[in-house]
């Protein structure tokens, strides 16, 4: 082998060495600029946030998880209002549609922030460049943040007052006694079986006094008969009635009798009345001799009608226990010297 | 002036070595370019290294992925394994490895090669013969090495993913399309372009260091070694300092 044949093989291999570093450079660089979309062809979408948590130019856009372009350009149109513009790849055109949602996620836990464009289900026409996508706003890990610390404060007040709780139970010192106390099971466990007990005995009562009530209902028994018996109410109603006409009657009799005593009081005082004469005159007396002894056969028959009433149906059993207990009470006295 | 001996060797070098890279700057823009001689140095400095490069390369993907998979484990993070490994590598570990080796092998070899021909007075022949020496020798070998170092850096960063990759399939099973997409979704141009161009600088440093102290090497052969160990030495530190201000440039440029 010749030097320059040596020469032009080690030229070769030279080549062949900085030809493949440089392919090496250029595939990276490539696939970098892949990866933010700076090759092929595009067109932008943008979306419209009130707070985009992070994300920069370059982070990812997915359509439904399918990488679908890059964040091209965050800015800030007001003091509320951030537009994001999304470099989307051309073979999204026939896919998203006007009203994908754009949200703002996050990649894992806490990785990258990245774009999500979720498919809304309702038509709508195909979104095409520099349309305006309609937003939803994320949970952020903020928002998650905020509420856990609400959440704390609560836990946090209501372990306050558990504290409170337990130590008021802690320092008092009846009831620790209470539950230091061998002998209050016992009692608790008596009281509960006498309560049981008694609990048994009322409810036989109870079902004994419903029988009762059933039978009276029914008309069973000396109580039933009373109450059922509609002949002897009349009865009763009648004889009540002939009490309060007899009470009408003494009432007339009393006014009676005392205009007669007035009159008589008025004539004896006066003169010339009847009284007054009576009074004076000595037939008159003798008159009222035998006025006198006709009241006392009055009485008699008044006697002889109490007699009678003995013997109504109504009062003769009184009458008749009356009788009894005198004879008893008159045997009781003989036998006992 | 009571300046200590060894702030003023140093400083008196630091002198030297811009005046140096001046010259190279000034004899780079003359015309009559040595393409032939550029052509073989870039084949002897960048092809031939390309092994050992490739090697610490692999072994460094592998190793770092290894070695962070129990900590990504613990976060629950394992499968951005193949993101952080690959952002690990493209920004840091691949250029400034790769340079380090690239020092120890070309710095060396520049500055004994320069050294000998200096102790043997074969400079001053070429001098006399009509030939440009900084021109044929220097300029050739700093540009050859600052254009060769990229490229060994592009071709290990690639061999230090698949060892990455490997690395990756010890432990847990992921294709090799879905590793590979997982590192490029995570890098960006602000990942590449800097650790690319700084690169430049690594292998600019590399060459003007070897080539300085092969140039003005002396005392016979023992300056010979001398001169082929400081400019290693001097090398690897300079790659690290121009880390150090690539990353404050990139940082102060918000390009990170």
């Amino acid at each position: 082998m010749t030097m320059k044949e040596r020469k032009a093989i080690n030229n070769v291999k030279l080549g062949f060495f900085v030809v493949a570093g440089l392919a090496f450079l250029v595939l990276v660089l490539y696939m970098i600029g892949r990866d933010q979309s700076m090759f092929g062809s595009n067109y932008t979408l943008k979306a419209r946030f009130d707070h985009v948590q992070g994300l920069v130019s370059g982070n990812n856009v997915r359509y439904a998880g399918i990488e679908a372009g890059t964040v091209k350009k965050v800015s800030i149109l007001n003091d509320t209002v951030i537009e994001v513009t999304m470099l989307i790849e051309k073979r999204m055109l026939n896919i998203i549609r006007k009203n994908a949602l754009v949200s703002i996620g996050t990649e894992g836990l806490v990785g990258n922030k990245v774009v999500n464009i979720t498919p809304a289900h309702e038509p709508a026409d195909f979104a095409v460049e520099g349309d305006i996508l309609p937003t939803r706003r994320s949970v952020s890990t903020d928002d998650m943040l905020n509420t856990l610390e609400e959440t704390n404060k609560d836990i946090a007040f209501i372990a306050r007052e558990l504290k409170t709780t337990v130590t008021r139970i802690n320092n008092s010192s009846a009831l620790w006694n209470m539950l230091s106390d061998s002998g209050i099971p016992n009692d608790i466990r008596s009281s509960v079986h006498q309560i049981r007990q008694a609990t048994g005995k009322a409810n036989l009562m109870v079902n004994d006094l419903h029988e009762l009530v059933r039978d009276v209902k029914e008309g069973k028994g000396s109580v039933g008969a009373l109450l059922t018996d509609t002949a002897f109410a009349y009865n009763l109603n009648q004889l009540m009635m002939q009490y309060q006409q007899v009470g009408v009657q003494a009432d007339s009799l009393a006014k009676e009798m005392q205009a007669m005593v007035s009159s008589i009081r008025q004539d004896v005082n006066q003169g010339p009345g009847p009284v007054h004469s009576l009074l004076k005159d000595k037939s008159i007396s003798d008159k009222l001799q035998q006025s006198l002894d006709n009241i006392q056969k009055g009485t008699d028959g008044f006697n002889q009608n109490m007699e009678a009433l003995k013997h109504n149906f109504l009062f003769r059993g009184y009458f008749r226990k009356l009788e009894k207990k005198q004879r008893k009470a008159a045997a009781e006295n003989a036998a006992t010297p | 002036m009571n300046l200590s001996p060894n702030l003023k060797s140093f400083l008196n070098e630091a002198g030297d070595i811009a005046r140096f890279t001046g010259r190279f700057f000034s004899q780079t823009i003359r015309p009559r370019f040595e393409w032939n001689e550029f052509i073989r140095q870039c084949f002897v400095i960048g092809y031939l290294s390309l092994p050992l490069v490739g090697l610490t390369a692999f072994i460094m993907g592998l190793v770092l992925t290894m070695q962070l998979r129990p900590s990504m484990v613990d976060y629950g993070v394992e499968s951005q394994l193949p993101a952080i490994v690959g952002i690990a590598i493209v920004r840091e570990i691949g250029p400034v490895i790769t340079a380090l080796i690239f020092a120890g092998k070309i710095g060396s070899s520049i500055g004994a090669e320069l050294g000998s021909m200096k102790v043997t007075e074969q400079i001053d022949a070429m001098e006399v013969s009509g030939t440009n020496p900084f021109k044929y020798l220097v300029v050739t070998r700093v540009l050859a090495a600052t254009f060769m170092l990229p490229v060994l850096v592009l071709l290990g960063d690639s061999i230090s993913l698949y060892g990455s990759y490997l690395g990756v399939n010890v432990k847990g099973s992921t294709s090799f399309y879905l590793f590979w997409m997982q590192v490029f979704d995570n890098l960006s141009f602000s990942d590449v372009l800097p650790a690319f161009v700084k690169s430049f600088f690594f292998g600019f440093a590399v060459g003007i260091v070897g080539c300085y102290k092969g140039y003005n090497s002396m005392k016979g052969t023992e300056g010979v070694g001398r001169s082929a160990n400081s400019a290693v030495v001097l090398s690897s530190i300079l790659i690290f300092i121009i880390d150090l201000l690539a990353v404050q440039i990139t940082d102060a440029l918000g390009i990170n």
